[in-house]
């Protein structure tokens, strides 16, 4: 948790992948990237009363949100600002609807978490959670692209000085609903996932939460905040080819990465590191690939994919995947690609496979894509 | 810029993909309203139908009939709210999930059960490439889609937008929100809506379609000046982000023929209501609609609809007046129409639509 340990294990090429402890599905063979905290001490990092009821989605946000504020210098709240949140999530409260399902039909006794179900008041809880006082929220369940689309509403907003400061960002927590639902799709591996590798077998599933501040450089000026990077391009397409599968030549992809780069005024070629969307799956990889392919000819930049760290954090992990992008550009490094071994054979490069430090990042291209089609592309880039 | 309601098209308690609402308004008789499904041949094929769950159905085809009657074939984006997404697939799932001990379970109502998949079988259907995207954010999902499209609009990055509002109430999800005192379980006459005594009021599925363009053409239904949303903002900053709007687009209250309000009948909901009326809205006559099409996480849109048909038409018909004695003495052509709507008084909206 937080961004010190992330990058401490993304060094040492640490993942968090492993035996399910919280979640509590008879699918105990398959390996989650599970937090490694109960909802006990999540409440108390958090100071929430035992019998509040709030929900895991909401928890795990909550402290991601936080950890977010107090780096940029909201912690307290500096009330001369308008802020708002904008929060992606897809299965919010099922971990505990799925849990009290009987309860909610056939008992008075869980009514309170029926309220707790949906999206948007996991947004809500996590608002209320940081007793923040944001002056507009809102919730986007896009899949697996839910926190990119949230990146790319704010800026957005901040285009049209709809807020002075806008959190962005996606949580999401393990259930039994999404643990299954992937499983009866047959894309999970038993194995520790293999992104962009030849006999990958499918996606270890994740949870977590990560929000970005994004504010006007006037903004940061005036509050004499000094930005970590800047947000140059981003870009969201539709694949329009199957409900939950991507087209083999992964059209919503290239059309949301070269979006990114026009908005960005790059080229192809600034661009220094792709943190791919990368699941493990056999059909992402390869449509993803092809769709780097298509953008970047045969000078690829250096890919990988941290969901062999994390798991498939889906709503999450586009926001999981922007931090740990903005880290790598910050910290001059490029984290490797866990578990490869063989390339794939209608693909003409390979990920990295050994972290690489001291590196010089100008310009890092974030991929996240979701069931659906829902493609989004987003481009981080250093401030010169 | 300016941005323009073309088309409009729904599903509701009302006669479906029409206006008639406007004459001969249905009267709901209980709480659990059931809306009146089209003929969906025009749009989609039986045997699509059959595959199809009723949101998507129902999504598919106000998106289709909005789209030909805003002579577009192709929107440069397309974005939904919806509160809860596809309910009906999601309690298959769950159920199967608990019934099969998480065994067995066949992927397809898992598969359409995400919320997205509303705006992606559009885009699917119409082989769009353009923007996508969904909003979940319980009685503002709508509101939220018609602020991206806004700005969107506004920045230049699209010229037309599909926005949708998708929600359906399945009796599971009635009963339970029944235990949250949702639902007026007596209701037998709007009466009971009007006096706003007690909790609760009566539920509809809404789907709502509407093209938005920053270029006008014929028989558009209104310009969409402003989109705002606020959170827990108290009378105070209700009145200022109003008066911020009215600013933005050169207007002052007395410019404002009438504001539509998400009056529902139920006593906490309507307070709020009658708290802006009282302070801010005195001199405005007040209009409602959720006696029309029911409550639920997507009827805020049939407000921003009410409004942009009145304003199309010229006319606001009598059985739209929350007060009968400002009926009778409202005479003009209305021209300028705020529609102010909030969810639990955490999320408000504020649109202004305008002649």
């Amino acid at each position: 948790m937080g961004a010190d340990e992330t990058y401490a294990c993304l060094l040492a090429g640490r993942s968090g992948i492993g035996k399910m402890k919280y979640l509590k599905s008879k699918h105990t063979d398959l390996p989650v990237g599970e937090v490694p905290f109960s909802d006990e001490e999540l409440r108390e990092n958090l100071f929430i009363k035992e019998d509040a009821s709030i929900t895991r989605t909401s928890l795990l946000g909550a402290c991601a949100l936080r950890e977010a504020l107090v780096s940029a210098s909201l912690f307290p709240r500096d009330k001369s600002w308008k802020m708002a949140l904008v929060s992606g999530t897809t299965v919010g409260g099922m971990e505990k609807s799925e849990l009290f399902y009987y309860d909610f039909l056939h008992t008075r006794e869980k009514d309170e978490y029926i309220a707790l179900h949906d999206c948007g008041a996991c947004t809500d809880m996590i608002g209320q959670a940081n007793p923040y006082g944001f002056e507009m929220m809102t919730t986007i369940s896009t899949a697996c692209s839910s926190a990119a689309n949230a990146i790319i509403l704010g800026a957005n907003m901040l285009k049209l000085n709809r807020t002075d400061i806008v959190v962005v960002g996606g949580t999401e927590c393990l259930s039994k609903f999404h643990l299954d639902g992937f499983n009866s799709l047959m894309i999970l591996d038993h194995e520790p996932c293999r992104p962009f590798d030849k006999n990958r077998n499918g996606l270890n599933l994740g949870e977590g939460a990560a929000y970005l501040v994004m504010e006007r450089e006037e903004t940061a000026c005036q509050r004499g905040i000094s930005p970590l990077c800047k947000l140059s391009g981003y870009g969201n397409r539709c694949d329009a080819f199957h409900q939950t599968a991507s087209s083999p030549d992964g059209e919503g992809a290239y059309l949301s990465m070269m979006d990114a780069l026009a908005m960005a005024g790059l080229q192809p070629s600034d661009i220094d590191y792709i943190n791919a969307h990368g699941t493990g799956t056999p059909n992402n990889d390869e449509s993803e690939g092809h769709a780097m392919m298509r953008v970047f000819g045969d000078a690829v930049p250096p890919v990988s994919s941290t969901k062999s760290y994390t798991g498939h954090t889906t709503s999450a992990s586009g926001g999981v995947e922007a931090a740990i992008s903005i880290l790598a550009l910050i910290r001059g490094f490029i984290p490797a690609n866990l578990n490869f071994s063989e390339k794939i054979d209608s693909l003409d490069f390979t990920p990295v496979t050994e972290v690489k430090q001291g590196v010089e990042l100008h310009h890092v291209l974030t991929n996240s894509f979701g069931f659906g089609g829902n493609d989004s592309s987003c481009i981080f880039s250093k401030i010169s | 810029m300016s941005i323009y309601i073309q088309s409009a098209s729904h599903i509701s308690i009302q006669k479906p993909l029409s206006e008639a609402w406007m004459e001969l308004p249905i009267v709901p008789d209980s709480a659990f309203m059931k809306s009146e499904e089209p003929d969906y041949k025009p749009f989609i094929s039986p045997m699509e139908a059959r595959r199809m769950g009723t949101l998507v159905k129902r999504a598919l085809a106000t998106s289709l009939d909005t789209l030909r009657k805003g002579g577009c074939e192709m929107p440069d984006a397309i974005i939904s709210g919806t509160g809860l997404g596809c309910v009906e697939h999601t309690e298959k799932f769950l159920n199967a999930v608990i019934d099969n001990d998480e065994e067995c379970l066949p992927p397809t109502s898992f598969m359409q059960s995400t919320h997205n998949t509303i705006s992606s079988q559009i885009a699917l259907r119409l082989k769009c490439h353009g923007y996508n995207s969904t909003y979940s954010h319980r009685g503002t999902s709508f509101d939220s889609a018609l602020f991206d499209a806004f700005m969107q609009l506004s920045l230049g990055k699209i010229g037309t937008a599909l926005v949708g509002a998708h929600d359906e109430m399945t009796p599971d999800y009635f009963l339970m929100l029944s235990k949250l005192d949702y639902w007026k379980m007596d209701f037998c006459h709007l009466g009971q809506l009007r006096k706003g005594e007690g909790r609760g009021s009566i539920s509809g599925s809404c789907s709502l379609s509407m093209l938005l363009s920053s270029q006008k053409q014929e028989n558009a239904l209104c310009e969409l000046k402003d989109v705002e949303l606020i959170y827990r903002p108290g009378i105070l900053q209700s009145r200022h982000a109003i008066n911020e709007v009215l600013l933005r687009n050169n207007l002052s209250l007395k410019d404002i023929d009438a504001v539509v309000m998400g009056l529902s009948g139920d006593c906490d909901n309507d307070d709020v209501y009658h708290e802006l009326k009282h302070h801010i809205f005195q001199n405005v006559p007040t209009l409602w609609y959720k006696q029309m099409f029911g409550e639920g996480f997507s009827s805020s849109s049939f407000g921003v609809y009410v409004g942009a048909v009145c304003l199309r038409v010229g006319r606001i018909p009598q059985h739209l007046f929350y007060f009968p004695e400002e009926a009778a003495m409202f005479q003009k052509e209305p021209r300028n129409i705020l529609v102010y709507n909030h969810f639990q008084d955490r999320d408000h909206s504020i649109i202004l639509l305008t002649k």
